[in-house]
């Protein structure tokens, strides 16, 4: 369950509960990093690893929630478990829809932290993967000519060559090439594999 | 003294300066005396006239001033010398006169003795307002009325002339040309010869006093000898001879006398009555003469004043007192009236006159009996008002309990006196009373102590209070003490129900209050919870891992401890607070108050944006109170400052709480916020029940909090902060010394 090459991030300004929590993913194998208030943790490292947070909502200066808030603003997409020290329901609603993994209720049991913090850390490892491939599929994306995107658009709304052809005004026999060098540069085995690839980087005619 | 000459020159004592006058520095030249050459003194001559001077004092008051203007004429070669005394006739000397006069001058002015100037314009007067010699040039150039004495004054030195210490007038020297100048030794001479003559002038007053003191005393004491001549004629002489040859005697001694005198001879018959008669009886004094004394007596007397009379002149047996006799007259009217009479008997030539004073004592008498009735009536007064009243001597010792307290206590009269009352006290209270009013006793301070009683109807002792303060004697000794004493057990029990009415709504505004927090308090709890929890489950694990890991395992166990210690005492603090208490009074330390205070509300003010701080003066005394009232005061202060600066969402957003001492035996504890402040019409408000600005409020936690602080002898009271929001102080005296 736990995994080394993962990283949680622990942010309570209570040093007892910061240091038990702490203490208790690190009997599960965690690797833990704790810091004392939501400035700390944004002037911190973050190490270029699967990670989460485990966040107390009653921070004080920037809350919980406000550095929720700031990490999607600015794009980080970090999977985050709260821990609060009292059941507030619109507080976990509101976290929960800004996309919180799990909203613990202080005083909490390690199954729960452990669920959590799993869960969490299996959403960034996912996430991080679609990053990564979606990231390789836009590379070969980049190594088409102008034409070639234009009828790979058109090839992956099912038309055929020669209704592509008539599209752009060329003979069926001009696309048919562009249509195999797009399947080359894109390393896609077949018309479904390139469709998928075509929805993953949001391509549209 | 000789008729002084009729004033020549009076002039007006009009105090403007005539126009045209020259200003008096430019006459003036006093500074000069001192640059002149002056002569060498000249003791022989000085000695002389010295000698002259004190001749005089041979003669009269007069001689010594005609002498003494000679003398200065001789001494300083002058052309003209005399004095110039205050008068206010012009004639007589006299120091608070208006004018001087001159009394002696001899030399070329001597024809203008009787001279007279105002005192206020003239050369003399400036010598007395200023107090010293001065030397003038041609005072008429200033003093115009001077202008028409010839020959003019060149220079005139002029000397303050002091009687009895007191200046009275001048002595001058004048030259008319400008054959010689006036040097300081002038000045000397004058001086002195003035000093001099003052001494002689003085005695010879004083010789003429006491001569003038003899002839009175003999006038006196020969218009005595006349007036014991007077007397002895009246009693000795017959009647109409005397009425004759004493008319005055009889004027001053008999008629304005305002008791009636009457005489009457050895048969009754009244030889003489004086005009107080007729204030007193209605008769003229004609009228009684020759009648029988009995006429001015009520019928049912006379038979035993004639029979006295009678018996006297047989037995010299008296029957009644001679003097001071209270006896009852009677008016022309009819009617009768008290008197007192003193009478004395003379005996003259073998027949006796019987000479007495009647006094009217109608209004005495009235006067007494509305003494006796206003007695009377303050002693009613005293036995029918519905309080218990006392008296005690100077000594402590009770002397008078009214009827009130006999009924109250069941006890008599005789019972209650002296300490008797001590055993209707209540026996836990009976010695504190008696030191008490022993302290009072010895001390003449006011006594005053609460205490409990029996009341004899139901036999239950019963709160009482008693006050008694001392009579004192013009000389501030105790005469008497006065007391009273008050049955306030109704009171006191309804105080008593009042107080744990207040004790009650405090309890039920903490709760609310804590009610108000309980987001905050859970996280206060939840917190150690949750790290005992968390470590309590690393702890098993640790212990499960292969090998154990117990270093680990023994961190986690530290930590549930530490969480436990402080979860307990954060339940603790509340208990306390949540605990329906009665007031205990102890020694709080207000910090300690302040900072459990505030761990409570810490996470309220979190959750609210709101920076808490607090700003504490070490060591402060410490108060003598209850500290949860105390605290609850806090928490409602920090609470509503929170509330207030929450409601708004601009910055600075803090609340600070401070203490300290305000050296004048108190604590000043103050909450500070930034919020919405008070404005000027609910300022007056604040503190009224019911009265809120807050949706949820009920609007009674600061009439609770003023209520609580009231109680603790201090004060609470509201103030704008800036440069926004409130500000709220209070004020409680520390732990006296010694309590």
């Amino acid at each position: 369950m736990s995994d080394p090459d993962c990283i949680v991030f622990v942010i309570d300004d209570d040093p007892l509960v910061r240091d038990s929590v702490a203490d208790l993913l690190d009997s599960a194998g965690f690797t833990v990093r704790t810091f004392g208030s939501a400035a700390d943790f944004l002037e911190g490292e973050h190490p270029d690893l699967p990670a989460c947070l485990i966040l107390d909502v009653e921070l004080p200066g920037l809350g919980g929630l406000d550095l929720q808030a700031e990490l999607t603003k600015s794009g980080a997409d970090v999977p985050i478990v709260f821990l609060t020290g009292r059941g507030d329901i619109p507080m976990s609603v509101r976290a929960m829809k800004a996309g919180a993994v799990e909203f613990l209720t202080k005083p909490f049991r390690k199954p729960e932290l452990l669920d959590a913090v799993t869960e969490a850390l299996r959403r960034d490892r996912e996430g991080r993967l679609q990053r990564s491939e979606t990231s390789e599929l836009k590379k070969r994306f980049g190594t088409l000519t102008p034409r070639e995107r234009q009828v790979m658009a058109l090839v992956v709304t099912g038309l055929l060559n020669k209704q592509i052809a008539g599209e752009l005004g060329t003979t069926e026999e001009t696309i048919k090439v562009h249509r195999g060098r797009v399947m080359s540069k894109m390393g896609a085995g077949s018309l479904a594999e390139l469709v998928r690839m075509a929805e993953k980087l949001k391509i549209s005619s | 003294m000789p008729e002084a000459a009729e004033p020549q020159n009076d002039f007006s004592l009009d105090p403007s300066i005539p126009a045209g006058a020259a200003s008096l520095e430019s006459i003036l030249c006093t500074e000069e005396l001192r640059q002149r050459p002056s002569r060498r003194p000249d003791h022989a001559q000085e000695n002389a006239a010295l000698v002259a001077l004190a001749s005089a004092l041979a003669e009269s008051r007069h001689a010594i001033l005609e002498v003494l203007a000679d003398t200065i004429l001789r001494v300083t070669g002058a052309d003209s010398s005399g004095l110039s005394l205050l008068t206010s006739d012009g004639a007589t000397p006299n120091d608070e006169g208006q004018r001087f006069y001159w009394p002696a001058i001899k030399g070329m002015w001597s024809e203008q003795v009787g001279g007279v100037t105002p005192r206020n314009f003239a050369p003399s007067g400036e010598v007395l307002d200023r107090n010293c010699t001065l030397l003038f040039r041609h005072f008429e150039r200033r003093y115009l009325y001077l202008l028409r004495f010839s020959p003019a004054a060149e220079e005139c030195l002029l000397v303050p002339f002091y009687v009895r210490g007191k200046a009275v007038g001048t002595i001058w020297a004048m030259m008319h040309s400008d054959r010689r100048k006036f040097d300081s030794e002038d000045q000397r001479l004058m001086s002195v010869l003035g000093q001099f003559a003052s001494l002689a002038y003085q005695t010879m007053g004083m010789i003429d006093d006491f001569k003038a003191q003899i002839k009175a005393r003999e006038e006196a004491e020969s218009r005595l000898r006349e007036l014991t001549r007077v007397e002895v004629a009246v009693i000795l002489d017959g009647l109409e001879a005397q009425v004759r040859t004493t008319e005055e005697f009889h004027r001053v001694v008999v008629e304005t006398a305002s008791d009636t005198v009457v005489s009457i001879d050895h048969g009754g018959y009244i030889l003489f009555a004086n005009r107080a008669a007729t204030r007193t009886f209605g008769y003229e004094p004609s009228e009684l003469i020759g009648q029988p004394l009995t006429v001015l007596m009520p019928e049912y007397l006379r038979d035993l004043h004639k029979a006295g009379l009678k018996r006297y002149q047989e037995t010299s047996h008296r029957h009644i007192n001679w003097q001071g006799t209270e006896l009852i007259a009677l008016r022309k009217n009819g009617e009768e009236f008290p008197v007192e009479v003193s009478f004395g008997e003379i005996n003259s030539d073998g027949s006796r006159v019987f000479t007495g004073f009647i006094r009217d004592i109608s209004e005495r008498k009235r006067a007494e009996e509305k003494l006796r009735e206003s007695e009377l009536n303050l002693r009613q007064m005293t036995e029918t008002i519905p309080e218990m009243l006392w008296g005690a001597t100077p000594d402590g010792s009770v002397d008078y309990c009214n009827t009130r307290v006999l009924d109250y206590t069941g006890l008599s009269q005789r019972e209650i006196q002296g300490a008797g009352w001590m055993k209707t006290i209540h026996p836990d209270d009976a010695e504190n009373v008696e030191q008490a009013w022993a302290r009072s006793v010895e001390s003449g301070d006011p006594f005053y102590f609460e205490f409990r009683g029996r009341r004899a109807s139901d036999g239950k002792y019963r709160w009482c209070v008693s006050r008694a303060l001392p009579l004192r004697t013009s000389a501030g000794g105790v005469l008497r003490w006065h007391g009273t004493v008050v049955d306030f057990h109704d009171r006191r029990q309804a105080q008593e129900d009042l107080r744990n009415a207040q004790a009650e709504l405090a309890h039920v505004n903490r709760v609310m209050t804590m009610g108000e927090l309980t987001a905050s308090i859970a996280h206060e709890v939840n917190q150690p919870l949750a790290s005992i929890v968390a470590s309590g489950d690393s702890c098993t694990a640790w212990l499960a891992h292969e090998p154990p890991n117990l270093d680990k395992a023994r961190a986690a166990a530290c930590r549930i401890i530490q969480a436990a210690t402080q979860a307990s005492e954060t339940v603790q603090r509340l208990r306390a607070l949540f605990k329906k208490t009665t007031s205990i009074t102890t020694s709080v330390d207000v910090n300690i108050a302040i900072e459990d205070t505030v761990s409570l509300v810490r996470h309220e003010a979190q959750r609210n944006k709101v920076v808490l701080r607090t700003e504490l003066e070490p060591g402060v005394p410490s108060v003598r109170g209850d500290r949860v009232q105390l605290q609850q005061v806090i928490l409602n202060l920090t609470m509503n400052g929170i509330e207030s600066v929450a409601r708004l969402d601009h910055e600075p957003r803090w609340v600070v709480i401070r203490s300290a001492n305000s050296n004048t035996g108190e604590i000043l504890i103050s909450v500070e916020d930034t919020g919405l402040g008070i404005e000027g019409e609910q300022a007056d408000r604040l503190f009224a029940p019911f009265f809120t600005t807050k949706p949820q409020g009920i609007g009674m936690g600061l009439p609770i909090c003023r209520s609580i602080i009231e109680a603790h002898g201090g004060r609470l009271w509201a103030a704008k902060n800036q440069p926004r929001g409130a500000v709220f102080h209070f004020a409680v005296p520390v732990t006296a010394p010694g309590t």
